[in-house]
């Protein structure tokens, strides 16, 4: 469990914040809010209880804390004491956000008072203590006891953060001009603060909106694999067989996108607002409820009407397909398909590493490392760490990591670094994983001839492209191009910098939707896209390289497709009868394309579509159920194609127009609705401008044609 | 890990793996029709002999075995999947017994064995009986006397195809047959059948010559096959080759049918078409994506209806209702929210279209690094195989074929920004060459040669590792000897060959359904392959084990009593308790036990209590041999402490 966590945010709300400075078009309070906003919905979103969030307002018009009695503790108001933050106090919090009237404050007792709220709250529990200011530095200050409240800040354990705006700070290259006295001098003191506090930060504020850019990854607790021996040899009948206690954890796992829910509003409300809580026993201003999804079973049955009749799920038995034959597995025998298998990692042979390939690992890695405070353990994964280190092998492993789980294959790496030797263990495809697809060469042609070119062929490289090639490639090496933190080359686009663009897009975008509900979306931070193209000065440093290339691949756009010859090149079409315009019910497909591909004339090509019309209407109204739906999606397909090809767009359109009406009017053998379904899923209707030119339908029109009853 | 959020991660992950292509429209299925020709040449059995390997079976008979064994393999692999046995050139015909009043008049002399359909338990019976135990009662295998005509055998199969297979994404049509050149003296019957073809072509239905050949006479594709066979995809003119199957060099007729058939067994499906490969800024050329390694897994239950005359099975329907009414709801009505302190942050559609909006989809490489570069726990996902296509962008396949050579030569992976598919998340990927098949060196010959995108991971998917820290390392002895071991248990031809292990869990599932399906008797145990050879494994290295284990011994207590001694008295460790109640035990190690205590100890009897490592530590520490039982171990320590008091 991670640690509990008390954070309080001292904001000065001074007038001085509203103004906008140095070029912003933001106030000065609404940018710093940025950042704690930021940290604040960081809190949010994780929803946890021991995440603590107080808030205290300095320069504030009103006057509201617990050392009021006292002087000096004038214009500073708690806003929020400490405790959990949900969504309702973040709403609250963001109502007394905003620019006083006032001028006075003193940010020194801001931080007395949030010393004393912290007290309060955390006693002496081990809590980690956190109190951000976040100041303009316009107000007058006491610096007089700034010593002693440092002081009391270590002893207490408090990280005190100190952000100004437009403070000066020379490591991030910041200095303001024209800085007024009175800022100066508080700057200085507030430094003084910070310094004399073991756990002091003082810095711009601009830096850190900056850093607000850079992801943060979530850290997740080790998640063990697996916990037992892994041995070589069967330790059962052979003593000597090697036998090491290991433990196994994930080295990676796919993080994901936070998921969202599928809602529905609720009629009764409309959708004015955008959140609303859904929380149980609060029922108050629910907008939305969750969907759930309910299955209907339904049965073949040629006495029912579509040929289909539901059935109680009550009534059903578990069971498999072995082909179209359903096998039913009675209750008692549920586990009789399952292998029965007992836990173990067992090592079946070695290969060297130039004989294996990355791109057969399937999956996710984890890491082996022998049994934690076991010697004998350490010292014989020791050995074999380091003997595949030193022969360069790999270790193939067969690992159960449950009795009764399926067993799989691993592939097992050794693994060296200061405090570390282990393994890493790579998932391997089984015989049944390995699908064979055969693909042509791609250094030879073979000609229908039986002759193998080597070169001159258009599908081969010419010595030119290969040099290019082998030039481009050479000059766009990155594994020296980055800069790292002292300046050295190093690689660029290392693992541990990129950052996963969906899940940040997505966190980035619900963070501010939910302090701007009603705010667009955000853009794409630019950081998610640093690695999205190539680096630009390595391209124009590499431009010649980039031109020979281009030139010498001599790559162009789409090709006009060629009438379709068997490979023995004959004319097939020369062969066909006199019969040509003819569809027949037997063979629509082929007698549409050979019409469409043989004729010029415009009412030909009507006459055609007419009758494939009319071939699909009978087919729908023929089919039995569902029986020939298939064979007229089909037939539509088909016919949508042939005439975006030809550049006919009305034909079809006219015709899918009609088709629809007579679908949902039931003039074709009944209720076709889910056929219509089925035409609206595979995104068979009308024909739109972006698909054929010719088309006078918009492609609102052809969204609006899928949405209409 | 909470258990309770893992439903809708494998539906993603479902998604994401479906081969869909931009045909959306059709049915990503796969049905085979299976032609056979039946005649006098196809059914005259081999040349007796006396050989054990020698062939049995007649050209026909090793087609049907191979088709057996085809049915029982795409249960497994291809569950979803169709396919149906036509045999043409029989004296009998039948076709389909639909009631569509065509019968098997329409065709003459084609036999519809096993119609196209998902094949169901009889049909594999069916099947076996003829083809496995040769019991032909219906007397089907009797050739015809008069000319098939091929041009009907097409319609036969456009027929069987349009009907039962309507709109699938691949359908295809395996001819096996030993006649190179039917029609040889007819052109019109040529030609007729050349038009047939060319309507398979258009229907989409791919046709796949099986040639058999007898000694040396070769298959002459030039006589009547190539006015047939369409190249395989418009882009791809490189790949029509077609192999004969025939016997000799070792291998029967059947193995070699079946060689040549199963490479096809799969329907090559795209798992994306025609990306656009950005190799340059300006250098544009189009990849269509497979998958080419792919986690098969057991089917999943399903709910089977049994009050009905057979066994069916249920199909389910999703229809979706909300929570707190019940009511029907629309998909209109629905929208999308994510969860955010306990509330819900809600966005339109369209809003939440364009969140995941990272432009269209691209695969571009953003630079080059050596393959080292890439570290092996760098993996979270299988790859994608890419190949080149023409369609988009003519110059494709040679622009490929450079990058390919480039890359294998030095040893260098691209790394690429990918987005596969609209809407999908953007991964960054190592493209990495694979090595030609028929190169010796090759790892993988396997797999086909090109290009794969292997998904790197992202820092999101690194987890922490909590070092153990402070650890004892083997000597240089030890490894050394372990190297041994690893030299002598090498997999054969030093390379990991999927294809050699079967998945043994899947392997038992389908035996057990069969068995229940077939209802055969329920096996025992079936094999496993990727069980460890332990015999081999003693017997190749069983000796270098015993030497490995005996210097581990030695080492163990070496190290304990180092670290002991370190620990002791007062640096103790203090963030490492667990250790110090585990490891140390109650009992002084007997490295530390002094003159006094150890003497003590011989006279108490209380030497006995002590563990065969503490007692190894303490003559280890004398400088006494440590080997022996544990009764001799306590003796060789009282023997000294009498001699040496």
């Amino acid at each position: 469990m991670a640690e509990k966590e008390a954070s309080i945010f001292i904001i000065d709300l001074g007038s001085s914040m509203a103004q906008s400075n140095h070029g912003r078009s933001e106030s000065d309070l609404d940018w710093s809010m940025r950042y704690v906003w930021d940290k604040i919905t960081d809190t949010v979103s994780a929803n946890r209880k021991t995440l603590c969030v107080g808030v205290v307002g300095l320069r504030t018009d009103e006057t509201n804390n617990k050392l009021q009695e006292d002087e000096g503790y004038e214009n500073i108001s708690v806003l929020q004491e400490l405790g959990p933050m949900g969504m309702t106090a973040l709403r609250d919090l963001q109502s007394s956000i905003g620019p006083s009237t006032t001028s006075t404050g003193d940010a020194i007792s801001a931080i007395v008072v949030a010393v004393d709220m912290m007290a309060t709250f955390t006693k002496k529990l081990k809590w980690t203590r956190k109190i951000y200011l976040v100041t303009d530095g316009q107000g007058a200050m006491d610096a007089d006891d700034v010593e002693d409240i440092a002081k009391k800040i270590n002893d207490s354990n408090i990280q005190l953060t100190i952000l100004g705006v437009d403070f000066d700070d020379e490591e991030y290259g910041v200095k303001e001009e024209d800085k007024p006295p009175q800022k100066a001098e508080n700057e200085q003191t507030l430094k003084t603060l910070a310094n004399a506090c073991t756990d002091g930060v003082f810095a711009s504020i601009g830096e850190a909106i900056d850093q607000l850019d850079t992801p943060r990854v979530k850290s997740v607790k080790p998640y063990k694999t697996y916990d037992g021996s892994l041995t070589l040899g069967d330790p059962e009948k052979f003593p000597a067989a090697m036998n090491i206690n290991v433990e196994r954890y994930f080295k990676t796992h796919l993080a994901r996108p936070l998921a969202a829910s599928t809602v529905v509003v609720k009629p009764e409300l409309g959708g004015s607002q955008s959140t609303e809580t859904v929380d149980g026993g609060d029922m108050e201003g629910i907008e939305f409820s969750a969907v759930k999804q309910n299955r209907s079973y339904k049965v073949n049955d040629a006495d029912a009407p579509g040929g289909k009749r539901d059935v109680e799920f009550e009534s059903l038995a578990k069971g498999f397909e072995y082909g179209r034959t359903a096998v039913h597995i009675s209750e008692s025998e549920h586990n009789i398909t399952k292998l029965e298998s007992v836990k173990s990692f067992t090592i079946i042979g070695f290969i060297p590493w130039n004989k294996y390939e990355l791109f057969l690992n399937m999956g996710e890695v984890c890491v082996t490392h022998a049994r934690k405070f076991d010697e004998k353990s350490e010292l014989a994964l020791s050995s074999l760490v380091w003997a595949l280190n030193e022969v360069e092998s790999y270790a193939v492993a067969r690992l159960v990591t449950k009795d009764g789980k399926d067993p799989q294959l691993v592939l097992l790496a050794p693994h060296v670094e200061p405090g570390l030797e282990c393994l890493y263990d790579v998932p391997l495809p089984f015989a049944e994983d390995i699908r064979s697809y055969q693909f042509p060469p791609l250094d030879r042609v073979v000609t229908i001839t039986g002759q193998t070119l080597k070169s001159e062929h258009r599908f081969l490289p010419s010595d030119d492209l290969n040099l290019a090639m082998s030039d481009y490639v050479d000059a766009m090496d990155i594994s020296t191009y980055g800069v790292d933190d002292d300046g050295e080359p190093s690689e660029y686009a290392p693992i541990e910098e990129s950052y996963n663009p969906s899940i940040h897009r997505i966190n980035h975008a619900v963070k501010n939707r939910a302090i701007h509900p009603d705010g667009s979306v955000p853009t794409i931070p630019p950081i998610l896209l640093q690695f999205s193209s190539p680096p630009e000065d390595l391209l124009s440093k590499n431009k010649d390289a980039i031109e020979a290339l281009i030139e010498a691949s001599d790559a162009k756009g789409k090709r006009r497709r060629d009438a379709v010859k068997p490979i023995s090149g004959l004319d097939v079409d020369a062969l066909l009868g006199d019969d040509k315009g003819t569809i027949s019910p037997e063979n629509p497909i082929p007698d549409f394309k050979n019409a469409i591909g043989t004729t010029e004339s415009e009412s030909e090509i009507e006459d055609a579509a007419k009758q494939m019309g009319d071939i699909i209407r009978s087919l729908v109204t023929e089919s039995f159920g569902d029986s020939k739906h298939d064979q007229a999606m089909e037939c539509i397909g088909v016919m949508r194609e042939e005439l975006i090809n030809i550049e006919e767009p009305k034909f079809f359109n006219s015709f899918i127009r009609n088709f629809k009406k007579a679908l949902l009017s039931g003039t074709l053998g009944g209720d076709r609705r889910d056929f219509w379904f089925k035409i609206r899923y595979g995104k068979l209707g009308l024909i739109d401008k972006t698909q054929a030119d010719t088309s006078d339908v918009t492609l609102d029109d052809a969204d609006q044609f899928y949405k209409q009853r | 890990m909470s258990g309770g959020d893992h439903g809708w991660k494998r539906e993603e992950e479902d998604e994401a793996d479906q081969e869909i292509d931009e045909t959306s429209y059709k049915t990503q299925k796969d049905a085979i029709l299976l032609a056979i020709e039946v005649s006098e040449s196809m059914l005259e059995a081999p040349p007796a002999s006396s050989s054990k390997k020698a062939d049995r079976d007649s050209p026909v008979q090793a087609a049907l075995k191979c088709a057996y064994h085809l049915m029982e393999q795409r249960i497994i692999s291809n569950p979803k999947d169709m396919m149906g046995i036509l045999l043409f050139g029989t004296n009998k015909s039948k076709f389909q017994d639909e009631n569509d009043g065509r019968k098997g008049l329409g065709y003459p002399h084609c036999y519809l064995f096993t119609d196209l359909d998902v094949p169901a338990a009889e049909d594999v019976n069916k099947l076996k009986t003829l083809a496995e135990d040769g019991e032909d009662e219906d007397e089907v295998l009797k050739p015809t006397s008069e000319t098939v005509s091929m041009s009907n055998v097409f319609f036969c199969a456009n027929q069987i195809f349009t009907t039962r297979a309507a709109n699938f994404g691949s359908r295809r049509l395996f001819i096996v047959t030993d006649n190179d050149s039917p029609h040889s003296s007819d052109k019109a019957a040529r030609s007729a059948a050349a038009v047939r073809a060319k309507d398979l072509y258009d229907l989409g239905i791919t046709i796949e010559l099986f040639p058999i050949t007898r000694g040396d006479e070769p298959f002459q594709v030039g006589n009547f096959y190539e006015d047939i066979i369409y190249h395989e995809s418009f882009g791809e003119a490189n790949s029509t080759d077609v192999r004969s199957s025939k016997s000799g060099d070792g291998l029967t007729l059947l193995n070699s049918l079946i060689a040549n058939i199963n490479s096809k067994q799969s329907a090559k499906r795209a798992l994306f078409s025609n990306v656009p490969f950005e190799i340059a800024p300006g250098l544009k050329i189009s990849v269509k994506g497979y998958n080419i390694v792919h986690r098969q897994t057991p089917a999943r239950t399903c709910y089977i209806w049994l009050d009905g005359e057979k066994p069916q099975i249920a199909i389910g329907e999703t229809t979706r209702v909300a929570e707190d009414s019940t009511r029907n709801v629309e998909k209109q009505e629905i929208k999308k929210a994510y969860k955010f302190g306990g509330e819900y942050v809600y966005f339109t559609p369209d809003e939440q279209k364009t969140l995941r909006d990272f432009g269209s989809p691209t695969i571009r490489i953003l630079g080059f690094k050596p393959r080292k570069a890439i570290p092996i726990w760098a993996s979270v996902k299988k790859a994608t195989f890419i190949f080149p296509s023409e369609e988009d962008y003519v110059g494709s396949t040679r622009v490929y074929s450079a990058l390919w050579q480039k890359l294998l030569k030095d040893d260098k992976v691209g790394i690429a920004w990918c987005i596969t598919r609209s809407n999908a998340q953007p991964i960054l990927a190592a493209i990495i060459p694979s090595k030609e098949q028929s190169d010796d060196d090759s790892g993988t010959p396997y797999l086909p040669s090109g290009l794969w995108i292997y998904p790197l991971p992202f820092a999101d998917d690194i987890r922490e590792i909590k070092a153990p820290g402070e650890l004892a390392r083997s000597s240089d002895d030890l490894t050394t000897q372990m190297r041994t071991i690893i030299q002598q248990l090498q997999l054969p031809k030093a390379m990991f060959n999927p294809k050699k292990y079967p998945n043994p869990s899947l392997q038992w599932h389908y035996r057990i359904l069969q068995a229940l399906a077939l209802e055969d008797e329920v096996p025992e145990k079936v094999e496993d392959a990727t069980e460890p050879k332990y015999r081999a494994i003693s017997k190749r290295a069983g000796g270098y084990l015993e030497d490995w284990w005996e210097t581990l011994e030695k080492e163990a207590g070496n190290a304990k009593q180092a670290k002991a001694l370190k620990r002791d008295p007062d640096d103790a460790l203090p963030e490492r308790p667990a250790k110090r109640s585990r490891a140390g035990s109650e009992k002084p190690s007997g490295s530390i036990l002094s003159q006094a205590q150890l003497k003590s100890a011989v006279e108490n009897g209380t030497l006995a209590k002590m563990t065969v490592a503490q007692l190894k530590d303490v003559l280890g520490a004398k400088g006494l041999s440590t080997s022996g039982k544990k009764a001799d171990l306590v003796e060789r320590i009282e023997e000294w402490a009498e001699q040496g008091v």
